[in-house]
């Protein structure tokens, strides 16, 4: 027989029953209306008769589990609302968690997309302070001729180059590699070759690899390589091969130009090459650090002096990587943790409520011979279904919150395009979920089928004892989720000051209305004919309507390129012999034909001053033109700024930042003061100091002023291939920009340009301290509105189930405000309690945030009170209006319904 | 209050005890669910009330152990019914159980007796 058939047989057999009660009944004499009512009275719930009868049946495995999720179901749908709330809870909590390890997973933890990715590391020197450096050319050399344990070793460098040839003139991320790069990453080229011995010799032919996207975008997906030339820095360079879809190493690299064909500098402080390998198999990561340590050690030791590398570290590249986004990552990691946390505590105390009030339903069952098995396994299959659900929407929301997080992402997070959501994660949290509940239902079953309660329901008298043992857990998980919530309520509360203390910082110029524009100019200019363009593109900008005040610089403050830093000399002229400034006026006019003694003759003259610490400073190296502090509204703080009258000819001048006068000149005058820093742009002519000019934090907001030495670059443009024009805006900033971009394109069309704003780059320098803001911010909001449910639902509740106690308090004379200081009170005290134990754990927690936070301490008290004080008034607040619904309990009528 | 009396007079049937009578019940001829509480009642002069979230289970148990069988019969009035039989594997059931109370009745009055002499005198 059909489980269907059975079904309905047994509801026809109840059916007759009731049918021969009613009708006995009649027959006794009474009326139709009363007969009917008392027999199904006598009966009793037809459902649960029926229910417990089919039990008796006997089931197998799966249709149990069937039935006891629709029964489960059945029960969710007689609670919407209880239902809706916990699955919604549950899912932010899955969603969110999943969401964010979805990220931290493709981003610190998922193997890179290249063949045996863990064999490959990046390798960096070590200097005296531990410091990590660069290494020079020679100390590469030296590992790679000395050590065993790598199958190959690679150095590169990278940078931005204006690149013609293709659909129009651009500026793209180019890296030089010398050989073995590509055999490191094992990559094979898709089309063509990569580097073949003739282009990795000295002065060999160039030749460029591309990056897939690079070839589709840029050179139109054209199989055939041979008519494919492009002009890179202004030399023309065939492309010989792409790589496969999806290789953009370094960086975003779209282009690769092979280091060897160049002369490099023999000088072992000569840093500024990156250095990759990979460990030859066999070899442990531990094995080949600790010869390249030994190797690196008897290098220094065999060339101490003039040289910085005292020790080399090699590095998985993954880790290397995504060094700087991890420890944020990591803290958002258990940021949503905990999240998920808060979340099932909800769905515990929901949970809980809903079993105390279902605590009739449950004895009766036991007592109709449901055993405790069956119970628990009810109480399973709905926690089952919950989570499932929850589940189901918690993954809906990971993928749009996952999409969201992309979408607000800072741009420098490393691997962002690996990122997917994580199915792993997702079950991951769900079971995590479907643990908390499940145990919980097991708990509640456990307890429904114990004698005491049974006794209790049989007695029919309050069922107080076991909704007093209920109430109590329930408050227990309510002062954990305050604790919760408190520690990310204070996560968010640093990183907000800190944000506002970031905003208040003042960056030492104006960034309103100042637009620039970003361009690389040709290597092969010469110095003159370079002067000659730039006083032009300055004349005809300050002509265009709107501009009040235009410049250029080498390097904006702020931006992403970052500073060059480098040591100068505090020479004194009188320290100059005629033949030294003969050599010096010679190298600055003929530089190629200077005889092998002359540069030994500047080498020994230079290489004492640069060696003695005393006489050395450390600065920045910025070139900028006259009008420059003045669209940037930098002020001069002593002397004067360039002028007009400061020509190539002239005497050179520097303007230098306030603290780096500080630092270099301590107790003396710095204007006047020469200084040589021809290391940086090959002019050995020295600088003489005219002003000085206000602090500017160059590179972050959050670190000190940057110690700048500027330098005109309308007497050493050098420096100012690429470079930035900045342009204070009097109008529509974008009619001026389209003006500004006409002007550069009339005067050369190759020269490529990116426009940008000030607004946009000082937003921008900030966007990975408000991306951390907001999401600890989403989550900390988040984990209040569910603790606010949470204690609404704690105490709502409790006054339910007091109702008889309220009413008799009341009927003794309680007036409401003492009535509502006692429910009140309870609330206040749990939160205490909670606000006590998340204060101790936030000031353990919150340390490991020390990288995150800006100008105030982990501890800042103004944070932690303002928090608590925040989470006891809200507790109030989701307190009172069950507490007020206690004040108007009717002790008549409290009484009664017991 | 003739209802409240009758609930003091109700005793609460022993564990195991409800078999037994609905096989005793089935012993004097073949019976639907209803007639077998209506039985017990009656016949145990309105003492025991089975309810009916005990008896269906009960009968659904003893049919599926075999010593009942069922089968649909229309009645008088032309409705379907469902009809319990004993079986001769419940007969056999019956005898036992039967022999069983009646050692534990033994068992009872031994312990008992003398109180409710007692009482007598």
């Amino acid at each position: 027989m059909t489980r269907h058939k059975r079904d309905q047989e047994l509801k026809e057999e109840l059916e007759a029953h009731l049918r021969m009660a009613a009708q006995d009944r009649m027959d006794r004499g009474e009326s139709h209306a009363d007969a009917q009512a008392n027999a199904n009275r006598e009966l009793g719930n037809a459902a649960l008769v029926a229910e417990v009868t089919r039990e008796t049946w006997g089931w197998t495995g799966l249709h149990r589990f069937v039935h006891d999720l629709r029964y489960g179901a059945r029960v969710l749908r007689r609670n919407p609302v209880f239902a809706a709330v916990a699955i919604f809870t549950l899912a932010l909590g899955i969603g969110a968690t999943t969401a964010i390890f979805s990220v931290v997973y493709g981003v610190l933890l998922q193997p890179l997309p290249y063949h045996n990715p863990e064999q490959i590391v990046r390798l960096r020197g070590v200097d005296a302070k531990g410091n990590q450096i660069s290494f020079s050319d020679a100390n590469f050399a030296d590992v790679r001729a000395q050590s065993r344990s790598f199958e190959g070793l690679a150095e590169y460098h990278f940078g931005v180059d204006a690149v013609s040839g293709g659909s129009e003139p651009k500026r793209v991320p180019v890296a030089y590699v010398s050989h073995d790069f590509f055999s490191v990453f094992a990559i094979q080229p898709v089309i063509g070759r990569v580097f073949a011995s003739e282009e990795e010799k000295p002065n060999g032919a160039s030749a460029a690899v591309v990056s897939y996207s690079f070839w589709k975008d840029y050179l139109g997906g054209r199989t055939d390589l041979s008519s494919a030339n492009l002009v890179v820095a202004n030399q023309a360079v065939p492309v010989i091969g792409v790589l496969p879809i999806g290789f953009r190493y370094p960086e975003d690299t779209q282009l690769w130009l092979s280091s060897d064909v160049s002369i490099k500098p023999t000088s072992r402080t000569a840093g500024g090459w990156q250095v990759v390998g990979r460990i030859r198999d066999g070899f442990t990561l531990q094995q080949a650090s600790a010869e390249l340590s030994g190797v690196a050690r008897r290098i220094y030791r065999q060339f101490s002096e003039d040289n910085y590398m005292h020790n080399a570290v090699a590095i998985p590249l993954r880790d290397a990587l995504t060094e700087k986004a991890r420890p944020a990552l990591l803290i958002l990691l258990e940021i949503s943790g905990l999240l998920l946390l808060v979340a099932c505590a909800n769905v515990m105390n929901l949970l809980l409520a809903q079993a105390t009030a279902r605590e009739n339903e449950l004895a009766i069952r036991s007592a109709l011979g449901a055993s405790r098995k069956r119970l628990i396994r009810q109480f399973l299959a709905e926690s089952l279904l919950l989570c499932f659900a929850g589940g189901l929407a918690g993954f809906g929301l990971a993928y749009a919150g996952l999409r969201l997080l992309l979408s607000l992402a800072p741009q420098n997070l490393p691997r962002l395009n690996d990122v997917a959501v994580n199915l792993p994660v997702l079950l991951f949290a769900m079971a995590v979920s479907l643990a908390l509940a499940g145990a919980l239902g097991v708990f509640t079953a456990y307890r429904a089928g114990s004698a005491d309660l049974q006794a209790s329901i049989a007695q029919g008298s309050s069922r107080l004892s076991g909704a007093h043992k209920n109430q109590r857990t329930g408050r227990t998980i309510m002062a954990a989720q305050v604790a919760v919530t408190l520690v990310l309520m204070v996560g968010a509360g640093l990183l907000g000051r800190s944000f506002l203390r970031v905003l208040s910082v003042d960056p030492g110029f104006r960034t309103e209305e100042v637009v620039t524009l970003d361009l690389s100019f040709s290597g092969r200019d010469g110095n003159g004919q370079r002067i000659a363009r730039l006083q032009q593109i300055l004349a005809q900008l300050h002509a265009i309507p709107g501009v009040a005040e235009a410049g250029t610089t080498s390097d904006l403050p702020l931006g992403t390129g970052g500073y060059s830093d480098g040591t100068f000399a505090l020479v004194n002229p009188q320290q100059l012999s005629p033949q030294t400034l003969s050599l010096i006026q010679r190298y600055t006019n003929l530089k190629g034909e200077l005889s092998k003694a002359d540069y030994q003759a500047l080498g020994d003259f230079f290489t004492p001053l640069f060696a003695d610490k005393a006489h050395t400073g450390l600065g920045n190296y910025v070139a900028a033109s006259p009008g420059y502090f003045r669209a940037l509204n930098i002020p001069l703080k002593r002397g004067r700024f360039f002028t007009d009258a400061d020509t190539v000819d002239a005497p050179h001048v520097a303007v230098i930042s306030e603290s780096l006068a500080r630092q270099t000149w301590p107790d003396r005058d710095p204007l006047g003061q020469t200084i040589e820093y021809g290391n940086m742009d090959g002019d050995l002519r020295l600088l003489t100091v005219v002003g000085v000019a206000g602090d500017v934090r160059g590179t972050s907001l959050e670190k000190p002023p940057t110690p700048i030495v500027y330098v005109n670059c309308l007497q050493r443009p050098q420096k100012a291939g690429e470079l930035s024009l900045v342009i204070r805006t009097a109008g529509d900033p974008s009619t001026t920009l389209s003006a500004a971009r006409r002007v550069i394109r009339e005067l050369d069309p190759s020269i490529p340009v990116k426009t940008n704003t000030f607004t946009r780059i000082f937003s921008a320098s900030l966007a990975s301290r408000r991306f951390n803001l907001m999401l600890v911010g989403a989550f900390a909001v988040t984990a209040l509105l569910l603790a606010i449910a949470g204690i609404y639902g704690v105490l709502a509740y409790s006054v339910t189930r007091r109702t008889r106690e309220f009413g008799v308090r009341i009927a003794l004379g309680a007036n409401s405000s003492s009535v509502l200081k006692l429910v009140l009170g309870q609330a206040v005290s749990t939160t205490l309690i909670g606000v006590l134990v998340g204060g101790i754990a936030a000031y353990a927690l919150t340390r490991l945030m020390e990288s995150m936070v800006f100008g105030v301490s982990t501890s800042d008290p103004l944070t932690y009170a303002g928090v608590a004080g925040l989470l006891i008034a809200v507790a109030l607040l989701a307190a009172y209006v069950p507490a007020r619904r206690a004040t108007r309990i009717d002790p008549m009528i409290a009484l009664r319904t017991e | 209050m003739a209802k409240s009396t009758r609930y003091q007079n109700r005793i609460e049937l022993l564990q195991g005890t409800l078999d037994l009578l609905i096989l005793e019940t089935l012993r004097w001829g073949p019976q639907h669910g209803y007639g077998i509480s209506q039985a017990i009642r009656i016949n145990s002069g309105d003492v025991l009330d089975v309810e009916t979230g005990s008896l269906y289970p009960a009968l659904h148990r003893l049919h599926k152990q075999g010593w009942i069988s069922s089968e649909w019969k229309t009645s008088d009035n032309n409705q379907r019914v469902k009809i319990y039989r004993l079986t001769a594997q419940g007969k056999k059931r019956l005898a036992a159980e039967r022999s069983r109370w009646d050692r534990l009745l033994e068992a009872m009055a031994g312990i008992l007796g003398p109180k409710a002499k007692e009482n007598e005198a």
